[in-house]
């Protein structure tokens, strides 16, 4: 959680709002967060940390271990109308990655800037070119875009 | 309801800890706004 609020101002500059959720209680995110998190983050963590005790959160979003009692690894893109634009769910030992997450807000994001009319090819990062479905493009995708870009 | 993409997410409330005090969240209380859920096994684990 930590690297998620090391890139939190980058999640801002997007307007991304941030909620982690575990089983543990508030009390303890209080606690984790003054003992540990704070100690590698200035200023300690900046948004909402969740406690999802029964794990009702866990199991509406299919993240519910039923035999440990604890959530998976599970980072959930949402776009402002509610909608699930992306998902990750990963078991325990391997943490993210969170400059993917953030280009996947700016990939979603553009998308919806342009109403869905372009597609970004894989890698897309912001000032590389997009690709615009259609007739025309079924079957030249090669002179356009090619894994070297990416 | 199962979270799945293209879909509208789960909505929920929970007890959180928020910038030194004790408050609840709402997920669709941010309705209007891009939001990223995270889940993690649990406070005090090592990655």
């Amino acid at each position: 959680m930590s690297a998620v609020a090391a890139q939190y101002e980058a999640l801002q500059k997007l307007g991304v709002e941030v909620i982690s959720v575990s089983v543990d209680s508030h009390f303890v995110h209080k606690m984790w967060n003054d003992n540990e998190l704070s100690k590698m983050v200035d200023g300690g963590v900046p948004f909402h940390m969740a406690s999802d005790q029964a794990g009702h959160v866990g199991r509406a979003y299919g993240v519910w271990d039923e035999s440990q009692g604890i959530e998976l690894r599970g980072r959930f893109i949402i776009d402002p109308d509610g909608v699930i634009q992306a998902m990750e769910v990963m078991t325990p030992p391997v943490g993210r990655k969170l400059a993917e997450t953030v280009r996947q807000f700016q990939a979603f994001q553009h998308i919806r800037a342009t109403g869905g009319k372009e597609a970004t090819p894989a890698g897309w990062e912001p000032g590389k070119p997009t690709l615009t479905p259609g007739p025309d493009l079924v079957g030249n995708v090669w002179k356009v875009w090619n894994p070297s870009m990416e | 309801m199962t979270a799945r993409v293209g879909q509208k997410a789960p909505d929920f409330a929970a007890p959180a800890y928020y910038r030194g005090g004790f408050t609840s969240v709402k997920l669709s209380d941010f309705a209007g706004k891009w939001v990223m859920v995270c889940f993690y096994p649990g406070d005090f684990t090592f990655v």
